[in-house]
């Protein structure tokens, strides 16, 4: 029997969608499962028992979190996708501000028939199964992850770096060669280092590395070295990163050694 | 008014983002396009970052639209910057940006607009009786996304076009491939042209109206400073705001624009009316041999036009692909650290319009008009004149009102998270 799917969109850029309705062999890809929703590409559907539910954008209105719980309930499996689903997005980054004030900032005062506020993960509103990181997912991945339900196994999550990742490749490193703010060492792999590749600092769109336990221990001294303070590596982490709980732990770490203990391997 | 039959769709299938219509019919009949896509204030995330991030932000307003998104707020930090970027760079983001235009084109047609033609509810049953003409689609896709890949580093959210010039240039052995690749895809090109050649529009929603378009920099192209209007009026980008008003209303996070107090249409079609003669090659014959598919005042014919531009922009990229000679260069940096830049591009959904003020390297305002937000009153207006229309001639089928309504809505290919991304007044 063929897997039934759903594919879902908060708020967001659409892009995570966008990026699996565009993987080349998406004809073939789309014969081993059975659609039961997906409203961007189809005008059939309604939210009704899968096995898997994709979403992809952030809890930014009340209808948001109406529709995520109702799709919560009727998955068997829910994969949160992408740095909106995951980590609120780039627009998480107003957390901490007051909504009403950032809107009448922008609209003027108004009254609307709805209620929108600020960009949250949906890890807050319902639990989630499995997160595909990506601003967007990479195709490989996406395929990868549909392979893995359609065999009936499950996808494992990377817990290491871009870093690794741009090592493997032999890209010159954008922090030492360049002294620019790259945060392959935070941000979690999967992208094969892509921008570092193109020489450009990676601006951390995956979203922070899910434990705070995989980095290369040398990095710390190469962000002191070039200059940078905790403060430097927290704003641009919090581009993609700002609600993720465990950031003042992980930039902690990564400047432990301040203190004059050795970080000598 | 009293209502006595509604039209209410609050979840538009297959167009991007979250937006529904509703339709009253009384005494007269009444039309809202609802725009309930959560809001993502840009204008402020974007503020005290460094313009580099700043620009790394943009794309992520819209995926559909992500080159156009980077490109057109780089173009406004450099003038902003008096960075003067070189003639390859120059030539190398026009054949990104006409990359977009392919895809986005022909994503929009293939998946969500022709399976209103030929009556299915989504592509993928459709691909099953009419593989041949998917294929087609696939291919011109694949095409415009392997442009996007291979000069702006992926195919969404472009991290390769940096403020100055790009991280990493293509090989000669890239053009080579772009080139070959174009080939390839022309037949697919002309024969979308040729499908929506067959098609009348329905005449409810004839309705004469302003068309804007920028008035490119050289030929057909997407950059620009001045746009023009089908009643002759021009304007330079610095006076946008006299010209484009924008308004809120309760029913949507989208703001909507008006020109001289008057819905207007922008894109594909508009950039036609306006613009048609700086074509050339196949798409300008193509243009004048179906000549009478090119309606200005009915929006169906926005479709006709994307096709046309299909075949134009993947000849074009063919042309430049087969042309350059790429050499080593490296990008250009800014002696200057504080300015004001305007910027205005032709994005695959028509006019897209920013504004930047940097201090000190880092962006103090950001202003961005998309087209989406510019064109939902024109929108409204014919999704309106579609059911006054059908209803008055006696259609009293409103799921099949409905059906037409929302094709209106598709022709305009309205690009949702786009419009609600944006915009201080």
């Amino acid at each position: 029997m063929k897997l039934k799917i759903g594919v879902h969109g908060l708020t967001s850029c659409y892009g995570c969608q966008l990026r699996m309705a565009s993987i080349k062999e998406l004809l073939e890809a789309v014969k081993r499962f059975d659609i039961e929703y997906w409203h961007m590409a189809s005008s059939k559907g309604e939210i009704k028992h899968v096995d898997v539910a994709f979403v992809e954008g952030s809890v930014s209105t009340a209808e948001d979190e109406k529709e995520l719980k109702k799709i919560r309930e009727n998955a068997d499996i829910l994969v949160a996708v992408g740095s909106c689903a995951i980590h609120g997005g780039v627009q998480g980054m107003l957390f901490g501000e007051e909504y009403k004030e950032i809107f009448e900032e922008i609209y003027g005062k108004h009254e609307m028939d709805f209620e929108g506020r600020i960009g949250e993960p949906i890890k807050n509103y319902v639990d989630v199964d499995y997160f595909l990181p990506g601003c967007p997912p990479e195709e490989e991945e996406v395929v990868y992850y549909l392979a893995c339900f359609a065999l009936g196994s499950y996808p494992e999550e990377k817990d290491y770096p871009v870093c690794s990742e741009c090592r493997r490749n032999g890209y010159p490193c954008i922090i030492i060669e360049k002294g620019e703010m790259c945060l392959g060492p935070l941000t979690v792999a999967g992208c094969n280092a892509r921008c570092p590749g193109h020489n450009v600092a990676c601006i951390g769109c995956r979203g922070p590395l899910p434990y705070n336990i995989a980095w290369f221990d040398s990095l710390a001294k190469t962000f002191k070295e070039k200059g940078f303070s905790k403060e430097d590596v927290r704003k641009r982490m919090e581009i993609f990163g700002k609600q993720y709980k465990k950031m003042d732990e992980m930039i902690e770490k990564v400047f432990e050694d301040e203190g004059g203990k050795t970080d000598q391997e | 008014m009293k209502v006595e039959r509604q039209i209410r769709n609050d979840h538009l299938a297959r167009i991007e983002g979250k937006a529904g219509v509703v339709v009253e019919i009384g005494d007269e009949v009444r039309a809202k396009i609802t725009v309930t896509e959560g809001p993502r204030f840009f204008e402020m995330i974007t503020r005290n970052k460094h313009y580099e991030d700043a620009a790394a932000i943009c794309p992520r307003i819209c995926s559909f639209c992500s080159i156009p998104h980077k490109l057109t707020p780089l173009e406004a930090i450099e003038k902003a910057l008096e960075i003067e970027v070189t003639e390859q760079t120059k030539q190398l983001r026009n054949m990104l940006y006409f990359g977009n235009m392919v895809e986005s084109h022909a994503l929009h047609l293939y998946l969500f607009a022709i399976p209103d033609y030929l009556g299915f509810p989504d592509a993928f049953s459709m691909a099953k009786e009419y593989p041949d003409l998917m294929k087609n689609g696939m291919e011109l896709k694949n095409f415009g996304a392997m442009v996007q890949s291979i000069l702006g580093g992926r195919e969404i959210h472009p991290e390769n076009a940096v403020v100055g010039g790009f991280g990493k240039l293509p090989s000669q052995q890239d053009m080579e491939n772009i080139k070959k690749a174009a080939e390839k895809v022309k037949e697919a090109a002309i024969a979308t042209v040729d499908f929506f050649a067959e098609y009348e529009y329905p005449s409810y929603v004839n309705i004469p109206r302003n068309h804007l378009a920028i008035k490119p920099y050289e030929g057909y192209g997407v950059y620009g400073e001045e746009i023009v209007a089908s009643d002759g009026f021009s304007f330079h980008i610095s006076g946008y705001k006299e010209h484009i008003k924008e308004e809120v209303v309760p029913y949507s996070f989208a703001k909507r624009g008006k020109y001289k107090d008057s819905p207007f249409m922008v894109g594909a079609l508009s950039r036609l009316v306006l613009n048609k003669e700086l074509m050339n090659g196949t798409a300008k014959e193509l243009v004048n041999n179906y000549e009478r598919f090119l309606r200005p005042e009915n929006s169906f014919a926005n479709n006709f036009s994307q096709a046309i531009e299909i075949v134009y922009f993947t000849e074009k990229i063919m042309e430049m692909a087969e042309n350059i000679k790429i050499k080593e260069e490296k990008r250009v940096m800014p002696e200057k650290h504080d300015g004001k830049g305007y910027a205005v591009t032709e994005a695959p959904r028509g006019l897209l319009i920013y504004e930047v003020d940097i201090q000190n390297d880092i962006v103090k305002y950001m202003n961005v008009i998309t087209p989406t937000a510019m064109f939902i009153p024109m929108m409204e207006l014919d999704a309106k004149k579609m059911a006054e229309g059908m209803w008055n001639d006696g259609y009293k089928d409103i799921d099949l009102v409905g059906k037409k309504v929302e094709m209106v809505i598709r022709a305009y290919d309205p690009c949702i998270s786009c419009s609600v991304h944006v915009i201080k007044l």
